[in-house]
């Protein structure tokens, strides 16, 4: 099987250099080798599970933060906001 | 007299006895991690300051005459996945290198509640990918039963320091196996609990319809203590399941285990170490001899099982890991160039291999064209097993396994091939597949000195069963944990 390991990697947004690519790629093979070994089983019936529904919770704030109590662990910050690239032109 | 190793049952009773203190407790608990801590380095942060002032606190509280829990000043452990309000939380991960959460997680909430003190953060495999506790960014922890061995993993910190006297409890997460087969492999007893019983808010997700925390410890008591405090519903998490629990410790019982019929399945003894083997079979005699029925069983899917997992795992992980982006927290490159660039080489530079891999594994399995033969398929096989097991339940009360198909191995011995890594959580990704709960209990040792461990599982919210089976054992063998000399 072929894979591309460069075009997984864009996807990933993750870098992998040339030096890399060759050890990711014998690596990745083999993992996919193990994986695809699955049988083929029918397909029908729902893959949910009925007897644990979900409930989401009522839309309410009541876990408030302070602003900087937030912004202290972001990388960088200016006037209480997230600094980031410029995205628009 | 030193009291770092004995039991949490044991020293909840001299507390409340006033035969010690909580701070003498933390203090001793220090000393011991002051000796070992080089020996094993189960830790990534230690938080003594904060751990002391709890402790005195407990005795305030204690000298008041006010009501305190039964885990009210015991010394515990927690992974370092779990959020800590203001104690770092890095998941052994660079990314996260120098994350302080702004909240706890709601199990550190209502052990919050319960008074206990938190020794500090334990080390693991980076997010809690691997099963050797060597993908952590930061070190390598040591079996403390043999230092050139591993501890297993991922939450290997937290199996060391329970195992080593460096903690008396400690606190989890098994996503595949994460909790069981470090308690295996240092000699202790580790439970992942029911799917949905503990709430995963807080929890920095690796695969979401896999993870739960769970309860490490010296004896079965202690982790019946522990789980009963950690469990209940919580509206932070939307898998929380809807139910009551009672406490797991009052209703401990030995003696209801006896009438109990264990199904042995014999696809889990395939390629198991022969000595392992002996100790399983060992064990089930002596469960035998206090009038447990067993019986062969069948579960054929399981060979699929490992499979199904890293596949369902990684894609979950790879969409759960998209939120590092060097943005809102967690690492950020220093030098880009636009915001794709930032994106790329602060997961590049953040991420470890093992996390890389697991991410390009999701992102493969869940692409266009390759869905249907990957992930679908996949989520069929989790069908299947889950089917498996629920007509195993009609034959049998509770399945028994070996918890790992080996003893520990050598620190090194299986990094360089992440397939050799995967199979040593052959035996315990089912049960995650399956939501289900399952407990790993030490039974004695190999030739080399290696704990082994065999891991008892039941149907969804049997932990009472569990308990009560590992409770027989524990008093039909003599068994109690010796700590090893550090």
């Amino acid at each position: 099987m072929e894979i591309d390991i460069k075009h997984i990697a864009k996807l990933s947004r993750l870098k992998v250099s040339d030096g890399e690519v060759q050890k990711f790629e014998k690596e990745m093979r083999a993992i996919i080798q193990m994986v695809e070994n699955l049988p083929q089983l029918d397909a029908s019936g729902p893959l949910i599970d009925p007897q644990n529904p979900m409930k989401l919770r009522k839309d309410i704030v009541d876990h408030p933060y302070r602003r900087e109590e937030i912004l202290k662990n972001a990388p960088k910050t200016q006037a209480g906001c997230v600094v980031v690239p410029k995205v628009v032109e | 007299m030193p009291l770092f190793d004995k039991t949490a049952t044991e020293l909840s009773s001299m507390l409340a006895g006033k035969e010690i203190s909580s701070v003498e407790l933390t203090k001793d608990v220090f000393a011991r991690i002051k000796q070992v801590e080089g020996q094993t380095e189960s830790y990534l942060t230690l938080t003594e300051e904060k751990a002391l002032e709890k402790a005195a606190e407990v005795d305030a509280k204690r000298a008041a005459g006010k009501p305190l829990s039964k885990l009210a000043g015991i010394p515990v452990g927690i992974k370092d996945n779990i959020c800590t309000k203001d104690v770092r939380t890095s998941c052994a991960s660079r990314m996260l290198e120098n994350f302080v959460p702004p909240y706890d997680a709601t199990v550190m909430k209502k052990l919050g509640a319960e008074d206990i003190v938190v020794t500090g953060k334990t080390n693991m495999d980076e997010f809690a990918m691997g099963s050797s506790t060597e993908t952590s960014y930061f070190k390598k922890t040591k079996n403390p039963h043999d230092l050139e061995r591993v501890p297993g993993g991922s939450s290997g910190g937290s199996a060391s320091a329970v195992a080593a006297g460096e903690c008396i409890l400690s606190l989890g997460s098994d996503t595949g196996g994460s909790i069981r087969q470090p308690a295996s492999l240092c000699g202790v007893f580790g439970l992942k609990p029911t799917y949905g019983s503990v709430s995963r808010f807080g929890l920095v997700a690796f695969a979401s319809s896999l993870d739960q925390i769970g309860p490490f410890g010296r004896c079965t008591k202690d982790i019946a203590m522990l789980y009963s405090a950690i469990c209940g519903q919580d509206h932070y998490d939307a898998t929380s399941a809807y139910r009551k629990y009672p406490s797991f410790l009052a209703a401990l019982s030995a003696e209801n285990a006896k009438s109990l019929t264990v199904g042995l399945p014999k696809e889990y003894f395939d390629g198991v170490d022969a000595e392992v083997k002996g100790k399983i079979e060992e064990a089930v005699r002596c469960l035998e001899g206090a009038g447990v029925t067993f019986k062969e069983i069948s579960l054929p899917s399981t060979s699929y099982a490992l499979n199904a997992y890293y596949i369902i795992a990684s894609a979950e992980a790879s969409s759960n890991l998209a939120r590092f982006d060097g943005v809102k927290y967690g690492y950020r490159t220093p030098e880009y160039d636009g915001l794709i660039d930032m994106y790329e080489k602060t997961r590049s530079e953040g991420f470890g291999d093992e996390v890389k891999r697991r991410i390009m594994l999701g992102t493969f399995v869940l692409s266009s064209g390759y869905y249907d033969a990957y992930y679908k398929k996949a989520k069929m096989v989790q069908k299947q097993i889950m089917t498996e097991f629920d007509a195993a339940y009609q034959e049998c009360d509770v399945i028994l396994t070996p918890t790992t198909p080996a003893t520990a191995f050598k620190i090194g011995e299986n990094i360089g091939d992440p397939l050799k890594m995967y199979l040593s959580d052959v035996c315990t990704v089912t049960v995650n597949i399956a939501g289900l709960p399952a407990v790993s209990v030490p039974c004695g040792k190999d030739s080399k000195g290696l704990p082994v461990g065999m891991q008892l599982i039941g149907p969804k919210f049997s932990e009472q069963t569990l308990f009560n089976l590992s409770e027989l054992y524990e008093l039909q063998s003599g068994f109690s944990y010796q700590m090893p000399l550090l």
